[in-house]
């Protein structure tokens, strides 16, 4: 891990929040590379080159023009090529309906955005932390939920 | 279809290393869990080949003397997880410490050091992880997987799933029901 | 009376008539019976007589045939021998007619016939004595033998006629008997007939006259009710009519000329008439409706404009029923009514039922707004804040940090009150999804939920048995979190803090806020506790939103628990009530319907 970057992919519609993401990165001790695309219809092109390092994690926002995260989700879980990587929702909703329909759809992580800026550095380095270690610990992804 | 094995890890990554280090022809013996003792000096290449090989496997060669302290730790606390009945109630900094053969205060320190994350937030991931996998064979009552899991009562258990994972024990097992319900393509 | 009571009066009346009239005629027809019978009886009485009578004479003449033998005997003088011959002639008539009157009688035909040999043979023997020569001597004695055997035959002559005579008497009484017999029968057969046709007319003049005073008093309720349907029609604004399909015959009542402003039977009925009072644009209801009727008898129902005669225009409704008779003759009958007034007040109603409709979506679509777009700016704010808490702070002057901390407290309670308000509103979810629920398995998980509070203070919380009922679980979850949690909240400091749950089943009428006279059975569940408490005089006001009895800085909280709590016992149709005793505590019931 000291080695090696994390590769993450944020799919966000809103500036601040992307602005929020990337700062709170560089205060996190961890090594990451950071790619951003603004809405779903950009992020399924970008996924789509066969090229690209595929990232580790995927931040996904709920809430995107064009295409909804939701519909993201279940594309990307379609795609056998996907399969390794980590889906983290990023949203304002804080319903239990729409939480647990991502999680029944396949996603890994679910964050309702903190409104405290540590709090943001906190989840995501734990996000990222226990990311780490189903890939480095033979724990099984399939069982990888976190509701933060 | 889905079906539910049990595995013996160790077992499992000892055939897989056996295998590989006999098609390079290298005299060795294993040392407990994650460790081998290679009875000739490698060059950087062969070494190299090697740690490819193993790498189809998810297996890596640690080198640092830190990293293979860690991946130790991390051996000793996956074994002990996954034992087949039951956590011992023995103390956990007890068991690592003399399992490693170094102080708790100072395998902890170097845990952290190298995975950004402490012993003891690993250990309950691991814990967690051996909930999740009980509760989705369906075979256990939370009340057993409790008491598997060394937790005093099924309350604390859901509490302690809950911190960890953000949702309840219920929720989870809900969950993964419903995903088995989704016809995959 | 109804028309059913009346009919199985008729009814009545017709069988009473057919019966009566088959026992006159059965009654009749044995009385003919017996007068013939009687005749019969008399017929015979008199032959017998007649038998008699010729028997006799016969034997009257059978002396007067030996009186004349014994005259000429002595005599010789030819005239006794014409007497002789006449008597002869006769007894043979009287023979003849006997024969005649016997021929039905067996027995007295035999003796008939036995008579018959002994007088022919006699009358043999007396002509033969009117051949022989009365001189000879030896004649003396002769003669005196032929009187001997002729006196001798005589005797039995007359012992037969004798026997038939007795045997006739014999007949004559037994047929003068049967016929006293049956004549005395006659009178009470006559006197039958009399009385069963007495009770037949006196029945039908009392069912007749009853039935006559019945109609009188049916006619007369029919007179009131045609009257008081008038009037009906007239202050309820309706008018009837109906439709001879038949004879193409159109009858309106009077009210249906006055709710077209017109002067009663003003006119004559008729579609067309009818049509030029319609509002132009609805004509085709009303076509359509008549087409309706006469092909599918679809009873016609519509809803259509009137222009009356004084131009004002009205709303009418327009109920029809097709009546087929039995000969399938078709007839249309119907109510027309004047309804602008519920019309339009029904109008202004869907109106405002759509206006609410919008409001409640609106009201939805807020609960939207607030969960999500409010939420974002918000968030972002509190976000910048905390960024400029770590880092920029320092910088600021005294004053400046210390707006900056008043910009800080107050963002994070518009934070708490956005989420309470969410809380709230999201209790007035239109999918409701009851459910049964066991309220012990709801507690557990509150207990769950409240783990940490509960902990920290070192909470007892004592519930007994509690019930399973078909509520919104969540809902009821919530309830209970709120309550619990509010004595958690609002316990003594340095006192354990403990509340006890009891449930019940009770009766409405004993529980006043119930608000219910009836043996409607409730639960009611009561949270106690041994906090704070409060005046009683509050115990209203704490459920109203954003009533507080603390000040924000002692007990933060923005006031929503407690309307929530109400909104969800409204919700299951149950009732909510706080009793507070200052420094002792407060007990909240709740009571849902069992």
């Amino acid at each position: 891990m000291q080695n090696e970057r994390i590769h993450i992919l944020l799919a966000e519609d809103d500036e601040d929040d992307r602005l929020f993401f990337s700062d709170a990165f560089e205060e996190i001790k961890i090594k990451t590379i950071i790619k951003m695309v603004n809405d779903g219809v950009e992020l399924m092109n970008y996924l789509s080159q066969p090229d690209i390092v595929l990232p580790n994690i995927l931040f996904l926002d709920l809430n995107m023009p064009r295409k909804t995260g939701i519909d993201c989700l279940k594309e990307i879980k379609e795609i056998d090529r996907f399969k390794d990587m980590a889906i983290a929702i990023y949203s304002t909703s804080s319903s239990e309906e729409d939480i647990e329909e991502t999680f029944v759809k396949g996603a890994n992580v679910y964050i309702k955005k903190p409104s405290d800026f540590s709090a943001l550095k906190k989840i995501l380095s734990e996000v990222i932390t226990i990311n780490f270690q189903y890939q480095t610990s033979g724990l099984n992804r399939d069982n990888f939920i976190l509701n933060l | 279809m889905k079906i539910y094995i049990k595995y013996n890890l160790k077992a499992a990554c000892e055939k897989i290393l056996q295998e590989q280090l006999d098609r390079l022809d290298l005299k060795y013996s294993l040392i407990g869990f994650g460790e081998v003792e290679l009875k000739e000096v490698l060059s950087s290449e062969k070494l190299q080949e090697l740690n490819t090989k193993l790498n189809n496997y998810s297996i890596e060669i640690v080198e640092s003397h830190k990293s293979v302290l860690v991946q130790k730790i991390k051996n000793a606390i996956i074994e002990m997880v996954y034992m087949d009945e039951k956590l011992p109630n023995s103390k956990m900094s007890f068991y690592l410490a003399e399992k490693i053969g170094h102080s708790y205060g100072y395998i902890s320190n170097l845990f952290t050091e190298v995975t950004y994350t402490s012993i003891a937030h690993f250990i309950a991931l691991q814990k967690n992880e051996r909930a999740k996998q009980l509760i989705i064979t369906n075979q256990f009552t939370f009340t057993e997987i409790a008491w598997k899991l060394n937790y005093s009562s099924v309350a604390h258990f859901s509490n302690h799933f809950k911190d960890a994972t953000g949702i309840t024990p219920t929720a989870f097992q809900r969950i993964m029901k419903k995903r088995l319900d989704i016809p995959k393509k | 009376m109804n028309f059913k009571n009346f009919l199985s009066s008729s009814f009545l009346i017709k069988s009473v008539f057919i019966g009566s009239l088959v026992i006159l005629i059965f009654i009749s027809s044995v009385s003919y019976k017996h007068t013939l019978v009687i005749t019969d009886l008399a017929e015979l009485v008199t032959h017998s007589y007649e038998v008699r009578i010729e028997l006799e004479q016969l034997n009257s003449r059978l002396t007067d045939a030996e009186s004349a033998k014994q005259g000429y005997m002595l005599s010789k003088d030819s005239i006794f021998f014409k007497a002789f011959n006449n008597a002869h002639a006769k007894v043979n008539k009287s023979f003849f007619k006997l024969n005649q009157l016997a021929a039905n009688n067996l027995r007295q035909q035999n003796n008939l016939d036995s008579l018959y040999g002994l007088i022919n043979f006699r009358f043999e023997n007396l002509s033969d004595s009117f051949k022989e020569t009365p001189d000879t001597s030896h004649q003396a004695i002769t003669l005196k033998k032929n009187l001997r055997d002729g006196k001798k035959l005589m005797d039995k002559i007359h012992i037969q006629i004798q026997n038939m005579i007795n045997l006739e008497i014999i007949y004559l009484h037994e047929r003068q008997k049967k016929y006293e017999n049956e004549i005395s029968f006659t009178p009470i057969f006559t006197f039958l007939v009399f009385l069963f046709s007495l009770i037949v007319f006196v029945f039908s003049y009392f069912k007749i006259n009853e039935n006559l005073f019945i109609l009188k008093k049916a006619n007369k309720q029919l007179i009131i009710t045609t009257e008081s349907f008038k009037q009906a029609e007239e202050i309820a604004n309706i008018s009837s009519w109906y439709w001879d399909l038949e004879l193409n015959l159109l009858v309106y009542s009077d009210n249906l000329y006055r709710l077209l402003g017109c002067e009663p039977q003003s006119f004559k009925p008729s579609i067309k008439k009818f049509l030029e009072f319609v509002h132009p644009s609805d004509i085709h209801l009303i076509i359509q409706g008549d087409e309706e009727v006469v092909n599918d008898n679809k009873p016609p129902t519509a809803i259509f404009r009137v222009i009356r005669k004084d131009g004002e225009l009205r709303y009418f409704k327009s109920i029809g029923k097709v009546l087929i008779d039995k000969n399938g003759k078709k007839t249309l009958i119907g109510i027309n009514s004047d309804v602008t007034e519920q019309y339009l007040s029904n109008v202004s109603l869907e109106e405002r039922n759509q206006e609410l409709e919008r409001t409640n979506k609106e009201l939805a679509s807020f609960n939207h707004v607030a969960s999500h777009d409010l939420q974002e700016p918000l968030r972002k704010i509190q976000t910048f804040i905390s960024r400029i808490a770590e880092k920029e702070v320092l910088n600021m002057s005294e004053t400046g940090k210390d707006y900056f901390s008043r910009i800080h407290t107050a963002v994070d309670r518009m934070r708490i009150l956005i989420n309470d308000l969410l809380l709230f509103s999201s209790t007035n979810k239109i999918e409701k999804i009851f459910e049964p629920t066991d309220f012990n398995v709801l507690l557990e998980n509150v207990q769950q939920e409240l783990a940490q509070a509960i902990e920290d203070k070192n909470a007892v919380i004592e519930a007994g048995n509690l019930p399973t009922l078909n509520v919104i679980p969540f809902q009821i979850q919530q309830l209970f979190t709120n309550l619990i949690g509010n004595s958690l909240k609002y316990s003594k400091p340095n006192v354990v803090p403990v509340v006890k749950i009891r449930s019940e089943l009770i009766i409405a009428k004993d529980y006043p806020i119930l608000k219910m006279d009836t043996t409607k059975k409730y639960y009611k569940i009561s949270f106690t506790d041994n906090g704070l408490g409060f005046e009683q005089e509050y115990a209203e006001n704490i459920f109203i939103l954003f009533r507080r009895l603390h000040h924000v800085k002692e007990y933060p909280g923005t006031g929503i628990g407690l309307s929530i709590c109400k909104k969800i016992v409204e919700n299951h149709a149950g009732f909510i009530e706080a009793e507070g005793n200052l420094g002792i505590g407060s007990t909240f019931t709740v009571f849902f319907p069992a």
